[in-house]
């Protein structure tokens, strides 16, 4: 193990690490712990100055309760599932397909092919923008949820079928073999064979897209102008121009926004680690 | 030998009905989704008012239609007799259609066609025909765009960005060093310090804003520990006065993007990080130690033995922070918008802003800076698209 295990050193070495952990957690979460701080104390500590010491009164409630009530907030959180849920369930589904496209034939096109899926996946947004926003005006589903599920939904479809057709490669292939030659037919072998053996990397992608749809900001901007199908993103931007200086309200509202997928990380955060460090130990 | 033939005469029979009523729907989904629905159809229907609201379920319903086209779709090819002899050739097409023709829609041909645009002049629009207004311009916008001082500073600023965000790299290694131990708790400490990455970059740009901001943020108020005092002014009210006056640091054209590069880092340290923590875990114990009798430790035990192991962490830490340099757009939208005068633009945000900011339409010269955005990203993804393909040469 590296570094050296800390319960090798002095004693005193060891008490200076456990003292040590907190202060630079603390350290690294300040500017999250001051805006927490922020969206529980009163408008009126902030006026006076008192803006990092202990609220003159606790207002969590107060403050949280405001939000929703002075604004749409209830809506855009609505309207972000609506966009993150579907497009969970379409790319990560897809992928599957794709992902055993790719893994399990072995055909001339199927390494070009994996190789557009994870170029597609790496290029700026900016290059896809303006045909999006053409073909979603083409299609009518331009300012609608749909149309934005569409998008992330084929977009995400890229990474998820990197992601897929690496675990995929790794299942044993003389499983598969085996079951053709008892006479399987392909979509029996992926349906009841391999899809329940890939559990962990679907519960792994889930988790990813679901984070990387809920924290989206762009597409968001860019495809949605209507108030009424806007996202949490969006719409805590659009607050902040509302709430001019109260700034109470507008820490509130961003925690709000950056609540869900916190939870998520932490109830599956043994699938999300899983996923972002794909890649990162094998070679 | 005669049950036989009859076998496979029915079997022939069945395939032959399945597909003509398969090519039927097929033909009735296509003819239903080309003439029948459309949104002024909907409308009627049900009674929407607005324009608006009649596209979901128009969406809604040409979505059902088309679903029931690719399904008959497949039981057409799967009861073809080709297929039944050539399985391994053809089903690998079959698994990968859907998605593969959605990708294609949704993001290669429009790299392409963004490539187009930038050789024309048009606004997005199409007149009363739905016949495209756009005129064809040649390099007249890449002129432009040569001689535009904004693309210059976004170029140069794209420059400092990914100089700087490779930091997250070091930093992240240095704090997974840090938290590698096992003392009671550290599982917490890990996924604490992770915390930044799962925040959206929108709610860490508005953070950040605050924290700088040079009345009351968390950067004004360090900074009153050093050269502020409270007085009581004549009115009996309390209010700070300063001997140096706490920077704006968004609002001076000079650090406005290091304050912003300071924000994106957070997050993308502790993605960094993530990733070296599960390098480390898989360092194999028996180098360390074999190294270990040999005198090796400290820098020398890093440098030698744990960072050859840890390659592949680090390749995959690179190519996302490189990306993520590149794709800096969420934080400026939300702490600057590009400004003050420009000073903070990067290519990914002055393209927006030219294409459906200010600019307002500017689709041609936006697709422009997009382009040259598209071919800088390009060589990073040729590179990583090579590694891949070395690994798998390997692999097998």
């Amino acid at each position: 193990m590296f570094p050296k295990p800390i319960k090798n050193y002095s004693p005193k070495a060891q008490l200076a690490y456990k003292l040590a952990l907190p202060i630079a957690l603390l350290l690294w979460l300040l500017p999250l712990l001051a805006i927490f701080m922020t969206s529980i104390r009163p408008v009126s500590d902030i006026a006076q100055g008192n803006v990092f010491g202990i609220p003159s009164s606790f207002q969590m409630l107060q403050n949280y309760g405001e939000v929703f009530a002075k604004t749409d907030a209830m809506r855009y959180l609505i309207n972000t599932l609506l966009i993150a849920l579907p497009t969970m369930i379409l790319s990560v589904g897809l992928a599957c397909l794709t992902g055993y496209a790719l893994a399990i034939y072995k055909f001339r096109w199927a390494l070009p092919l994996f190789f557009l899926f994870v170029a597609g996946n790496f290029v700026p947004f900016q290059i896809l923008m303006l045909p999006v926003v053409d073909i979603s005006v083409k299609l009518e589903i331009i300012n609608t949820v749909p149309g934005l599920v569409m998008f992330h939904a084929a977009f995400q479809t890229g990474f998820c079928t990197l992601f897929m057709r690496n675990f995929m490669k790794a299942l044993p292939f003389e499983l598969i073999e085996s079951a053709r030659l008892e006479g399987v037919g392909e979509f029996q072998i992926f349906w009841h064979l391999v899809l329940p053996l890939v559990k962990p990397a679907i519960a792994a992608l889930c988790v990813l897209i679901f984070t990387f749809i809920w924290n989206d900001f762009f597409w968001a901007t860019v495809l949605i102008q209507e108030d009424s199908s806007l996202p949490i993103t969006v719409g805590v931007r659009t607050l902040n121009g509302e709430f001019v200086q109260q700034w109470h309200l507008i820490s509130a509202a961003s925690l709000l926004a950056a609540m869900p997928p916190v939870l998520m990380f932490f109830l599956m955060q043994k699938h999300f680690i899983a996923g972002l460090t794909l890649g990162a130990t094998k070679g | 030998m005669t049950s036989n033939v009859a076998g496979s005469n029915n079997r022939f029979d069945t395939s032959v009905n399945q597909m003509a009523i398969a090519g039927v729907v097929l033909a009735l989904c296509v003819y239903v989704l080309m003439f029948v629905i459309n949104t002024t159809m909907v409308q009627e229907m049900f009674g929407y008012s607005r324009q608006i609201s009649a596209r979901v379920p128009t969406f809604f319903m040409r979505m059902g239609v088309l679903l029931v086209a690719i399904a008959a779709g497949f039981f057409m090819i799967t009861g073809h007799s080709y297929y039944k002899r050539n399985k391994l050739a053809v089903a690998p097409w079959l698994f990968l259609a859907i998605g593969l023709a959605f990708f294609m829609v949704y993001v290669i041909i429009p790299i392409f066609q963004s490539i187009s645009f930038s050789f024309t002049k048009w606004n997005g629009l199409y007149d009363i025909n739905g016949d495209w207004t756009g005129e064809w311009v040649g390099l007249h916008n890449y002129r432009i765009l040569w001689d535009d001082p904004n693309f210059w500073t976004s170029l140069k600023n794209n420059l400092i960005w990914l100089v700087l965000f490779m930091l997250a790299v070091p930093i992240g290694l240095f704090i997974a060093l840090f938290l590698n131990q096992t003392v009671m708790g550290i599982r917490i400490y890990k996924s604490l310090f992770f915390f930044p990455f799962v925040i959206s970059q929108v709610v860490v740009g508005l953070i950040f804003a605050w924290a700088y901001n040079p009345e009351f943020g968390l950067l004004s108020e360090i900074w009153g520990w050093f050269f502020c005092d409270f007085k009581e002014n004549i009115m009996g009210n309390l209010s700070r006065v300063c001997s140096v006056d706490p920077p704006s640091i968004l609002g001076d054209a000079n650090t406005a993007t290091y304050g912003i590069i300071a924000a994106g880092l957070w997050p993308q340290i502790a993605y960094c990080m993530i990733l070296y923590l599960t390098g480390l875990n898989n360092v194999s114990p028996d180098q360390i130690e074999a190294a270990q009798l040999d005198g090796a430790k400290g820098w020398k035990m890093l440098r030698h033995v744990v960072l050859p192991q840890l390659k592949p962490a680090t390749f995959i830490a690179i190519v996302v922070t490189v990306i993520g340099a590149l794709r800096s757009f969420d934080m400026i939208a939300t702490m600057t918008q590009g400004g003050p005068y420009g000073s903070t633009n990067v290519l990914a945000y002055y393209m927006y802003d030219q294409a459906v900011g200010e600019g307002v339409g500017r689709y041609g010269y936006g697709s422009a800076i997009a382009t040259v955005l598209f071919f800088i990203m390009l060589v990073y993804i040729s590179y990583f698209l090579y590694r891949m393909y070395q690994d798998e040469k390997e692999g097998g």
